[in-house]
């Protein structure tokens, strides 16, 4: 086992152990959810009420571990490694951000405020917001 | 909500300042990934039902670059008040979903690269500084012409967002037929 790092699609890092015997980038099946949102089922791979099938488990799985990479692709999410410094950044497919956007549902977020408290967007719901994005640089 | 790495900075403008609104820190670019936004600073609005009534824009926020941008920040904020005041909109959901920028996969790759980056920066190991700038460049050659993605990295790798490589990039975006926000909220022709 060795130490990695895994960006999800939210942000947010968790460092997490990465399997070496199994699949590109694996870590254990017990954490996938954690880390994700998903969990693997008998009917598949699913979060909320979505499942996707999988029709052959064995490059997804050795029954402990679960390959990121093979994960990304029956999801149709897009991956990203470092295998070297042991990092993956998971994100959003951009058929899928097209979609999202496409609704003009405002999505949710959580991240920290100056104070390091983190807040979500939807602790203003219901009313007018103003979303207004800047930098320093 | 500040797309930023540096949080110092953040935190340092906001306290002196002394904002009363939220100010978030979103040093992954999330937001960018979320609501489709290529510049800063940009605005979206979005009413009490949640839904995104006018996209992301280049909105400034006062006429400090307007020699630069052409934009009369005056009229954003015109048509802000009146939105505010009396729910009256300037934009149809058909027209807010035109204006959107939307994302291709080199753009949603560039993205992650740069998270990977900043991930590896704060890590702040001398091998981890040079992987990171590996992954910025990954990053550009992505999606050279956004500027969260090729403005954003120049003060991570020591370059001046003001100096010859802002300008180098403006030329080639301009070159490009300046792509991303199009609504072009309040600008002012010569």
């Amino acid at each position: 086992m060795t130490l990695g790092l895994i960006i999800n699609r939210n942000g947010q890092t968790s460092g997490v152990e990465i399997s070496q015997n199994f699949g590109e980038f694996s870590i254990a099946k017990s954490e996938l959810e954690k880390f994700t949102g998903w969990q693997l089922k008998p009917q598949g791979l699913c979060i909320d009420e979505i499942c996707v099938p999988v029709r052959d488990s064995s490059a997804l799985t050795d029954g402990k571990n679960i390959d990121l990479v093979e994960f990304a692709r029956l999801t149709n999410q897009n991956i990203v490694i470092d295998q070297q410094r042991k990092i993956a950044a998971l994100g959003e497919h951009a058929d899928s951000r097209n979609q999202s956007m496409a609704t003009l549902d405002a999505p949710d977020f959580t991240l920290p405020d100056v104070h390091g408290r983190q807040v979500s967007f939807s602790d203003f719901n219901r009313r007018k917001r103003l979303l207004l994005a800047w930098s320093s640089w | 909500m500040a797309l930023d790495a540096d949080e110092t900075a953040v935190r340092e403008w906001a306290t002196k300042e002394q904002l009363t609104m939220p100010v978030l820190i979103d040093k992954f670019h999330v937001i960018a990934d979320l609501y489709g936004i290529v510049n800063v600073p940009a605005a979206i609005w979005i009413d009490e039902n949640n839904k995104i009534v006018r996209p992301a824009d280049s909105i400034p926020g006062s006429d400090m670059f307007r020699s630069f941008t052409n934009v009369d920040s005056e009229i954003h904020h015109n048509l802000l008040r009146k939105w505010v005041r009396s729910g009256e909109r300037d934009l149809s959901d058909a027209a807010v979903r035109d204006f959107q920028v939307k994302p291709n996969q080199d753009t949603q790759f560039a993205r992650l690269h740069r998270r990977i980056a900043i991930a590896l920066r704060e890590r702040n190991q001398d091998e981890d500084i040079s992987a990171s700038r590996e992954h910025l460049t990954r990053a550009e050659a992505l999606a050279p012409l956004d500027w969260t993605i090729r403005r954003g990295n120049m003060p991570l790798v020591g370059v001046d967002p003001f100096g010859d490589e802002f300008f180098k990039f403006v030329g080639e975006w301009s070159q490009a037929g300046r792509p991303g926000f199009k609504l072009g909220t309040g600008r002012v022709d010569k």
